[in-house]
């Protein structure tokens, strides 16, 4: 008997924390397929349409360029980032250099520096050089907060996949960087896979940058959400279209890694 | 010969990135803070003024408040979230259909982004056709006609729940992580010997996810720290400034009134505080890890 | 033509010593055997001849090259690993092949190369598995193989038969030593198991806590054992280490007397293999006590007597049967070897 409530009031736990997770979710989701004057009642009965979508990639909001924006931004940082900061991850797993432990944390410690700090020089510099409100910008700024998370996620992974294969294939006759090829990153794909997810959902939720450093031409999907603010109030339906345009990506992905999310989270996190 | 350098030729893409997107900045808002400079009357900047700035906001009340209202998110965000995170950890490791349902929909809040979780609260909060301010005057008669965002207290404790919301599944993650490290045989252990649950978890359990916590509790406050973007699209820092964060000041500063100078040294004070922390916890991690292999 | 030299090298693990100064050679064509206990550095020792690990002080020589800054890929050396060391990525056939890839042969004749080491270890129905879907013995198997399919100057075995069932590695330890007879290459062996050091190698380094303690023959080290150490650590059953003292040539402890070579000295431990002793029925014989334990090992018994403190062992006819605890004497069979030992500092006296 206090088994079966048990079980009971665990399922019972477990379905509010569902509810609790994907009520705004799904809120969000049927909002953006009400027509405006069904937006503002509670009904979920509703006639659905797809009217917000064709609002909101028409004129006067163009949501299209924000998310060719917002692709460009976040694929060109990863694209840059993680390669980099793979090298690193190796580098820092693998060799006993000098100086290492010091370099390893100042990078570290860039994660705890405040976006602002890092946004005002670079707008007073792309001011001078005519940067600003470019897509280039908004990559430069997100390789500062992306790049030392990835280094740190990946040296993760490389951690913890043993030594011995490395060391067999130098003894078969391979150069580093052979086995850098070869063998680590084969092994660590995973691991990069998901690092490189999780930098492209970093970047593609980046609000503080963009809101700073764009204003027409190169503004990104959150920040185009702040448009939806107007004179005659929040436009709510065609907010909730443009969210749907910008979660469902990220949902995607989301859910791709999140298998590995967990063991890399952990294993860079506890070392 | 060539080997002995390759650990570094491997280090210097992602250093020259490091170092031109963040020391860079670093240093130049570090001596901007030591000048005046208002961006509206001069492109360049004006003469140095010693530390003016870090004594003018030293004065300033609503430097002040920014800093009180960030201490106050801070404490509730980082407790509520910890806790919670552990409690659901807790619940979510047993397996079974429901338990894996939950942990993959978890996800999801932390994949999608803090300025649109703002924007769906406001919604939801709204008092005339939100979605929550209804549902709970349905409920609950006293709550109807509750201005939410427009109530100090109310606006701050969305803004925290909107945190919550989109941390905890990410500090679950930690959670799980850690709770599969700890060897299942202690915890059997002490069930043979007839140790109820909740002895279990306060008494076996939970000591030996004293790091993991201690990881979670400062990552989630030094975010906590730099809250910005549902500050912007859920209360603006309103009403009044009664949810202005720190960083939402700063950026006030520096880019409605463009005083270049002041916004650097707050910027200052702000890396201050993280490192402070950040300190404190390397040094607290230190000590952990050497308990831990005595 | 490969000769290596380690000349006084020495290895630190920051402040632990793990290979304390000392020299070696491995002579051209030589099948060396480093026995130990486990922790005792022989994989330390291995991984520095392979460059995987920087040496503290000290030189490798290589063909009369010294090579310590050489980079392990330049030193033309295979090696099987502990712990196998396989890429988990690759199916068994590409385990294999990847030396010779990486040394530009042709297609076609890697495949043959492939096949042909494949058969020899067995793996050939294998070949297309992971890492992952094989047993232990089965991966050590696919070490072995990667391993031998080239023909490098020198070979570094790192306990390549350890997790093999007990027939394979009967057979694999033949192959091993036609292999060996084969190609004359120089081997490095790292054995816990002295059935395997016995019968494969040329020499046997016996290490302990980093240091080689006696090099020899495989014959010598068993009739003459440097100190109490490898006295007891080679032979199975190990030797019987008797602690007494001797008094004008007679050597006594309890329930033993036997006379022996050596005048008169305190502190003595004396060591006689259990091959070399006799079950008798003579109350007279040199050692007598309770019969302790009976153990039959098939081909014979293992008898094991006490008497106060000591225990002894002798291997006795397989069909030797008698009650335990009763009164049981043993003594040394004609021209018996009987080592005497300092017991203070294990050196051998006699
Ligand atoms: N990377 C390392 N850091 C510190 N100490 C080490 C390291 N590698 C080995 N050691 C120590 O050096 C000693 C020798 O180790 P080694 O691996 O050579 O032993 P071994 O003889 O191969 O043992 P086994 O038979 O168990 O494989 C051990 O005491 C070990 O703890
Ligand atoms: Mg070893």
């Amino acid at each position: 008997m206090r088994k079966t409530l048990a079980y009971l009031g665990e399922r019972a736990l477990l379905a509010l924390i569902s509810f609790v997770v994907l009520f705004p979710i799904a809120w969000m989701f049927l909002t953006a397929f009400k027509q405006p004057r069904d937006a503002y009642s509670l009904s979920l009965i509703f006639e659905p349409t797809v009217q917000n979508f064709v609002t909101v990639f028409s004129e006067p909001w163009n949501l299209g360029s924000m998310v060719l924006n917002s692709v460009i931004v976040a694929t060109v940082t990863v694209a840059i980032a993680v390669p980099c900061a793979a090298l690193a991850a190796y580098s820092f797993s693998r060799f006993r250099v000098k100086g290492r432990k010091f370099l390893f944390f100042l990078i570290l410690s860039t994660q705890f520096i405040p976006a602002v700090v890092i946004v005002l020089p670079f707008f007073l510099m792309f001011r001078q050089l005519d940067l600003l409100d470019t897509r280039i910008a908004l990559i430069i700024v997100n390789l500062a907060i992306v790049t030392p998370f990835v280094i740190w996620m990946i040296k993760g992974f490389i951690d913890a996949i043993p030594t011995d294969s490395e060391e067999a294939a130098m003894i078969d006759g391979a150069s580093r960087l052979r086995v850098i090829k070869d063998i680590v990153m084969p092994m660590a794909a995973p691991g990069i896979m998901t690092s490189s997810i999780f930098c492209f959902i970093l970047t593609w939720n980046e609000f503080l940058f963009a809101l700073i450093l764009s204003r027409r031409d190169a503004v990104t999907l959150p920040v185009g959400l702040v448009s939806f603010r107007t004179e005659r109030g929040d436009l709510w339906e065609l907010m909730s279209a443009a969210g749907v345009m910008i979660t469902v990506p990220i949902f995607i992905m989301a859910l791709f890694i999140q298998k590995h999310f967990t063991r890399g989270m952990t294993a860079g996190a506890v070392k | 010969m060539k080997d002995r350098l390759l650990p570094y030729w491997l280090l210097i893409p992602a250093f020259i990135i490091v170092l031109a997107t963040t020391i860079y900045p670093l240093a130049y808002s570090f001596i901007t803070s030591f000048r005046a400079w208002d961006l509206t009357k001069s492109r360049r900047p004006e003469g140095f003024v010693g530390l003016d700035n870090y004594l003018y906001a030293a004065g300033e009340s609503q430097f002040l408040n920014s800093l009180w209202v960030t201490f106050v998110f801070v404490i509730t965000s980082v407790i509520l979230t910890v806790v919670l995170a552990m409690a659901l950890a807790l619940l979510l490791r047993r397996k079974g259909p429901m338990h894996t349902f939950t942990r993959i929909i978890l996800i999801l809040p932390f994949a999608m982004s803090p300025a649109l979780i703002g924007v769906s609260y406001r919604f939801m909060f709204n008092p005339e056709f939100g979605v929550i301010a209804n549902g709970l005057g349905a409920v609950f008669p006293a709550l109807q006609g509750v201005p939410w965002l427009a109530d100090p207290q109310l606006a701050m404790g969305i803004l925290v729940l909107t945190d919550v919301w989109h941390w905890t599944p990410y500090m679950t993650f930690m959670c799980l992580g850690g709770l599969a490290s700890i060897p299942r045989e202690t915890e059997e252990a002490a069930r043979i010997d007839g140790a109820s649950n909740l002895r279990i978890v306060f008494g076996i359990i939970l000591p030996q996810m004293r790091g993991v916590i201690l990881v979670m509790a400062v990552l989630k406050t030094i975010f906590a720290l730099k809250m910005f973007d549902q500050v912007v699209t859920l209360t603006g820092g309103g009403p009044g400034t009664s949810t202005e964060t720190l960083a939402y000041f700063i950026f006030n500063v520096g880019f409605r009134w463009f005083d270049m100078g002041y916004a650097s040294a707050l910027a200052w004070i702000l890396t201050a505080i993280m490192m402070f922390i950040s300190i404190w916890y390397v040094r607290m991690l230190l000590s952990e890890r050497k308990m831990a292999t005595a | 033509m490969a000769e290596v030299r380690l000349v006084d090298i020495e290895k630190k693990y920051g402040n632990f010593l793990a290979v304390p100064k000392q020299s070696l050679t491995i002579h051209d064509g030589e099948f060396l055997v480093l026995l130990g206990p486990s922790g005792c550095g022989k994989t330390t020792t291995m991984r520095m001849i392979a460059g995987l690990e920087d040496i503290t002080s000290g030189d490798i020589m290589i063909k009369g090259e010294r090579v310590n800054d050489k980079p392990p890929k330049d030193r033309d050396i295979a090696m099987v690993f502990q712990n196998y060391g396989l890429y988990p990525h690759m199916t068994v056939r590409q385990n294999i092949e990847y030396p010779l890839k990486l040394r530009g042969m042709s297609k076609v004749d890697r495949k043959a190369r492939v096949q042909e080491t494949a058969e020899k270890v067995e793996l050939d129905a294998l070949l297309e598995r992971r890492p992952s879907e094989l047993s232990g013995g089965q991966r050590q198997r696919v070490a072995l193989a990667r391993a031998i399919v080239r023909t490098p100057s020198i070979f570094l075995m790192d306990e390549p038969l350890s997790n093999l069932d007990a027939k394979l590695r009967v057979t694999m330890r033949a192959e091993l030593k036609h292999l060996h007879h084969e190609l004359g290459v120089t081997t490095v062996y790292v054995t816990h198991d002295q059935m395997e050091a016995m019968t494969l190698a040329t020499r046997v380094a016996v290490m302990r806590d980093g240091k080689i303690v006696q090099l020899d023959t495989p014959k010598k080290i068993y009739a003459e054992p440097a100190d109490l150490f490898v006295a007891g650590f080679i032979g199975s059953p190990s030797m019987n280490l008797i602690d007494g003292a001797v008094q004008s040539g007679v050597f006594r402890a309890d329930g033993v007397e036997l006379p022996v070579d050596l005048a008169g000295c305190k502190g003595v431990v004396l060591g006689i293999r259990p091959e070399e002793l006799d079950i008798t029925e003579d109350a007279g014989a040199a050692i007598s006590g309770k019969l302790y334990a009976l153990e039959l090992t098939g081909e014979s018994t293992l008898v094991t007597l006490r008497n106060g403190p000591s225990s002894v062992c002798a291997r006795g006819h397989a069909d030797f049967e008698a009650e335990i605890n009763s009164p049981c004497h043993l003594a040394p069979k004609d021209g018996a070897r009987i080592h005497l030992f300092d017991r203070a500092t294990g050196e051998r006296l006699r």
